[in-house]
């Protein structure tokens, strides 16, 4: 694939996958934006091997959680996590009100099992079916099922509707 | 749809309009071309090691197997050494032959599908 070629690609999908990694970074918007910016790396330096075998959002959709848990298992990525949330919880300026209308939910995200918050940001945030979900997490689409119960049973003890 | 469901629905989370993100995107693609080209070329260079193992795979297959079913061997005539003994060998499980040649077909064929797909997409 072209360089040229994987722009226009990537044109097409950076609003999303920006959203995606912002759900699962809960809220953190410079955090999903850098880790956004390491998986495009890694997708542009491997797009010799996608053959277009899968939906190219797939593949890059993959590398980006791939991306994602990596940056989670980095030492010492709690206390920044922590220190983040803390500057998140501060409202101030033009961003405030949107961030109050997101707090709940990000705060109920971030209690959530990792897998479960996954599956949860890909199929109602992203409105991507049973089926790219199981090949972007490389898991059965029972599994992913059971995930978005699971999930949808814990939030609900966490948000007041 | 629960109430949940549609709770989700409405918060989609919103990511701030930033012309810089593709820009910054770039400037790191240009920074890593150099490990880009060089994974290229090994990409390259092994998949043409596999095809010219394959090709030899299934040249010697077909060989062994051709040598196999239409030069017998005697058994009676053969004496001791090395050589002898392969064809003895192979005499013996000369029908099980075809089946690794078959799957070195397979697998070179595969790969001969894939390259062509590579290629097509590299030419997009």
């Amino acid at each position: 694939m072209t360089r040229e070629r994987f722009i226009d690609l990537v044109r097409a999908e950076q609003e999303p996958l920006r959203r995606f990694l912002l759900g699962l970074c809960c809220g953190d918007d410079a955090l999903a934006d850098d880790i956004a910016q390491d998986a495009l790396v890694r997708a542009y330096v491997a797009s010799g091997n996608f053959l277009g075998l899968s939906k190219f959002s797939t593949w890059l959709f993959r590398i980006a959680y791939n991306c994602y848990i990596d940056h989670c298992r980095k030492p010492g990525r709690e206390h920044a996590a922590l220190e983040s949330r803390e500057a998140l919880a501060v409202p101030s300026g033009d961003a405030s009100d949107s961030r109050f209308r997101y707090q709940q939910l990000y705060q109920a995200l971030e209690r959530i099992p990792e897998k479960e918050k996954v599956a949860i940001v890909l199929f109602y945030f992203e409105d991507k079916s049973i089926k790219e979900i199981s090949a972007i997490l490389d898991m059965p689409a029972g599994t992913v099922k059971y995930h978005l119960s699971s999930g949808r049973g814990h939030l609900k003890q966490y948000i007041q509707l | 749809m629960s109430e949940l469901e549609q709770y989700l629905k409405d918060h989609k989370p919103v990511v701030k309009d930033d012309p810089t993100f593709l820009l910054e995107a770039q400037r790191r693609m240009d920074a890593v071309s150099g490990i880009k080209g060089e994974v290229d070329r090994q990409r390259r260079h092994g998949r043409r090691a596999l095809i010219i193992a394959l090709c030899a795979g299934l040249f010697l297959g077909v060989a062994v197997s051709a040598i196999a079913f239409f030069y017998p061997v005697n058994p009676e005539s053969v004496g001791q050494g090395i050589l002898d003994s392969l064809r003895l060998f192979l005499q013996s499980y000369k029908e099980y032959l075809l089946l690794p040649t078959a799957l070195i077909a397979i697998a070179l064929a595969l790969v001969l599908f894939r390259n062509k797909r590579g290629s097509a997409w590299g030419a997009l």
